[in-house]
């Protein structure tokens, strides 16, 4: 819940990112992360425990941002199996089916950074992200496309910034920051078309529930 | 006539010997334009109309060409589709080990039951991950690089495309796979190929090929339903020139012509390589039921032919048969055969006709019969006026010669024979006697006891009547001269008006003529005794018988006429009388005008000096013996020469 953190010290921000799509449109689900040197990293590494629910044959949420080294839970609350599966290369693993309550402290912990996709091996539709961090630097824009970081670092840093349809792998910014004044910084990202698999017709009804 | 000439000058296209071939040739003319009619029109009909089925049958056999490739396709995708959701393959995708993944495409194409040939990997950088038609290449590029941006920029990221690999036409479709974010385009396709052509033609039932062609020739048949032979056919006729796309051709096999549709299903951007899909179907096959039809229709024509002709036969037999039969009763009877009947049993026109020519013969035998007993009662002209001018009683007034004829000394000659015997004898006489007549155009009148009386110039006048009646007159007395020494012929020759007609009764009637002529002409005969010559024949005669040379024996009133006529001895023809008898001739009429002046010395002189050279004495001493009479009797001043006659 690095959010609720970054909400709570609230005097603390100094980081407020805007992020657009290329049309001007606030975007949601974008990740920024301050990336840090090892030695500067180890003072931001507390693990946390987050967890990714199935709810009407999706993932909740979409995108989810965890630190290196935290622990992620993927409870069911469908009345149906499913098969949560990662073949990402931060970390491939593979949760076979089970029901609702079956798997709530089962927790896969993700030590490496990068972007792991998750789906689910029945609903192909089903599709969420875990951005792992190399820090808790990291933060996530909420529906007005704002995303807020809250530290006590000041000095030139190299922002990155990702998306699921981001067409750039890899978009890294410069920012400076002071302790007591808010960096602001506007950032369009210009996205692909998401080409997903479509929701299989009659699967949100209640036939399986 | 004329009519006749123009006839055979003008030119004659149909010259029928026969009614049957008339009757024939009408019927052909009739029959045979209906019949080509009719065959034209229906086999244009039946040729148009499967030109249509043909084309509709190849129209749908393209579209069920594509519609297998479609279904296969969608099969193909389906197939590829579930690939992506299953799990050991994305395992083994995301194993990230190409040998295990080739396997895995391996397992899929067996499993596929033939709707997938081959299969081909690529990430989304078009690296090739695996290919299992082992193209070689590393990266997707050409054709199959344009699938995948095709398939990229659509909604669903699919593509679907026809391709050459390995100079084969397969149909490729190209889907992503997610894992569960899109990490790769999965390429499957199908082989257009025997199976697949097979396969359409099962559908079709139409022939079906695939041929691939290169710089505007074909150049290989890929796959195909054709037989060997065939194939070469194929690839050497077929026309793969733009213009030729989705138009019909004709193709002729050794045995067979197939219509041909052609479609396109592969343009290689590259090189000139093109891969056509072929429809064709037998023309001769579909026209099966044409040719059956056109075949039984010349069976009809047949048929109805061969009974038109037995009937046109029987027909003609029908009327011919009766139609000779009585051409020939009627050359019989034209010949003469009276007694001919034509058989014709018919009750129609021919059968009234043959009733005709009976009664007409059975009329003209009677006619004969009549003409022949005519014939024999009357003479053969007369028997002729009778029959061919109405008989009516009354007649008509014209000139004629009348000969009488009397046989001299048949009395004498008739003593001591049986009345048979005589009465043959006499027929004898006046059969040589009729002969002659009829010989000279006269017709024997009526026969008296031994005299005949005959007629020239009626009933039919003649130009030389006179003179036939005097040559007939010198042969009759040569003839009796001839037949017997103690026979004589005394003829007696008129000639003038008479009156001609059918004397009678109504109901017997006898052609004569009748008039002063006739009975001046029996008066000369009988006075042949007198002046003991054997003929007489009067001025009127002798005048129209000029060519004769006469004596005139003298001038006479005969009992019952006022007026007194000369009479003359017919001598001969002139150029047969002697000089001698002329001279004869001479003397006597030079004694004869003595006699006429009364100057009877000299006349005595002269007729005594004839009677000593002269045959006939007793004629001159008739004038002898009148002078005699006068010298005691003398005729008064006004007398000049007649003698008259004062009994008949």
């Amino acid at each position: 819940m690095p959010m609720m953190l970054v909400s709570l010290i609230s005097h603390a921000q100094n980081l407020e990112v805007t992020i657009t799509d290329q049309e001007g449109m606030p975007l949601e689900n974008a990740v920024i992360e301050l990336l840090l040197d090892e030695g500067e990293r180890t003072s931001y590494m507390q693990p946390t425990n987050s967890s990714i629910d199935q709810l009407d044959k999706e993932f909740v949420p979409t995108v989810t941002v965890i630190s290196a080294g935290s622990d992620v839970s993927f409870p069911n609350s469908d009345d149906i199996l499913h098969h949560v599966y990662s073949f990402s290369q931060p970390k491939t693993f593979n949760i076979p089916l089970y029901g609702r309550g079956e798997n709530d402290d089962y927790h896969e912990n993700f030590p490496s950074a990068g972007v792991v996709e998750i789906g689910c091996n029945i609903h192909d539709w089903m599709l969420a992200y875990i951005y792992v961090a190399e820090s808790e630097l990291a933060s996530l824009s909420d529906t007005e496309g704002v995303a807020i970081l809250s530290s006590t670092l000041s000095g030139d840093y190299q922002l990155r910034v990702w998306h699921p349809q981001a067409s750039e792998e890899e978009l890294v910014y410069p920012v400076s920051l002071s302790p007591d004044q808010t960096t602001t910084l506007a950032i369009s990202l210009e996205l692909q078309r998401d080409r997903r698999v479509r929701r299989a017709p009659g699967s949100s009804g209640r036939r399986y529930r | 006539m004329s009519a006749i000439s123009e006839e055979e000058v003008r030119p004659r296209l149909f010259a029928f010997r026969s009614f049957r071939s008339r009757l024939i040739v009408f019927l052909l003319l009739l029959l045979l334009p209906a019949f080509a009619g009719i065959f034209y029109y229906v086999n244009r009909n039946n040729t148009d109309y499967t030109e249509e089925t043909i084309n509709t049958y190849l129209e749908l056999g393209a579209d069920v060409f594509d519609f297998v490739r479609e279904q296969q396709a969608y099969t193909l995708q389906a197939i590829i589709n579930s690939l992506t959701w299953d799990f050991g393959f994305r395992t083994a995708y995301a194993a990230n080990d190409p040998a295990t993944l080739f396997d895995a495409a391996l397992n899929v194409l067996d499993r596929s039951l033939g709707s997938a040939d081959m299969l081909l990997i690529a990430d989304l950088d078009n690296q090739v991950i695996i290919d299992t038609e082992l193209q070689g290449a590393e990266r997707l590029q050409g054709t199959w690089l344009a699938l995948i941006e095709r398939a990229d920029q659509s909604e669903d990221g699919s593509a679907e495309m026809i391709a050459s690999i390995a100079a084969r036409p397969f149909q490729l479709i190209a889907l992503p796979l997610y894992l569960p974010r899109q990490v790769a385009w999965i390429v499957g396709g199908f082989a257009l190929d025997q199976e697949f052509v097979d396969q359409v033609a099962e559908t079709t039932v139409s022939d079906v090929s695939i041929v691939a062609s290169e710089a505007g020739r074909v150049s290989e048949v890929i796959a195909s339903t054709l037989s060997a032979s065939n194939q070469v056919a194929l690839s050497a006729q077929l026309n793969v020139g733009a213009s030729a796309i989705n138009t019909l051709q004709l193709i002729r096999y050794a045995d067979e012509e197939f219509t041909t549709l052609l479609r396109s299903l592969y343009e290689d951007p590259g090189s000139s390589l093109q891969v056509f899909a072929v429809i064709q179907r037998s023309y001769d096959e579909n026209n099966e039921n044409v040719v059956q039809f056109r075949n039984l229709l010349i069976e009809f024509y047949g048929i109805i032919l061969v009974l038109s002709l037995v009937a046109v036969i029987f027909l003609a037999r029908s009327i011919t048969n009766p139609v000779s039969r009585l051409a020939h009763a009627v050359k019989r009877i034209e010949d003469g055969d009276y007694a001919m009947r034509a058989q014709v049993q018919s009750r129609d026109e021919l059968g009234a006709l043959a009733e005709s020519v009976n009664s007409m013969a059975k009329g003209l035998a009677e006619k004969e019969k009549v003409r022949d007993l005519l014939g024999k009662v009357v003479s053969q002209q007369i028997a002729e006026e009778l029959l061919n001018n109405p008989v009516e009683l009354g007649g008509e007034e014209r000139t004629a010669t009348i000969l009488f004829s009397d046989i001299r000394g048949f009395t004498s000659y008739c003593e001591g024979k049986s009345p048979q015997k005589v009465l043959e004898e006499l027929n004898k006489v006046l059969s040589r006697i009729s002969d002659i007549i009829e010989a000279h155009q006269g017709v024997v009148d009526k026969y008296q006891g031994d005299a005949v009386m005959a007629l020239f110039g009626a009933p039919v006048a003649g130009e030389r009547d006179t003179d036939n009646a005097m040559a007939a007159a010198l042969e009759i007395i040569a003839a009796l001269d001839a037949m017997d020494s103690q026979l004589a012929a005394c003829v007696g020759v008129n000639t003038g008006l008479v009156v001609a007609g059918n004397l009678g009764s109504a109901n017997r009637l006898n052609y004569s003529v009748i008039g002063d002529t006739v009975n001046l002409a029996a008066r000369l005969e009988s006075l042949t005794r007198y002046y003991n010559v054997n003929n007489i024949v009067s001025e009127a005669s002798m005048q129209a018988a000029p060519d004769y040379v006469y004596r005139e024996l003298d001038e006479v009133q005969v009992a019952g006429k006022s007026e007194s006529v000369k009479i003359f001895e017919l001598i001969g023809q002139r150029s047969r009388v002697s000089q001698s008898m002329l001279d004869e001739i001479t003397a006597f009429e030079s004694a004869l005008h003595k006699y006429r002046q009364q100057r009877w010395e000299e006349a005595r002189q002269e007729f005594t000096a004839l009677g000593s050279t002269c045959e006939n004495k007793s004629l001159v001493q008739v004038f002898l013996d009148r002078m005699k009479d006068f010298e005691s009797d003398p005729p008064d001043a006004q007398w000049c020469g007649v003698f008259s006659f004062g009994k008949k």
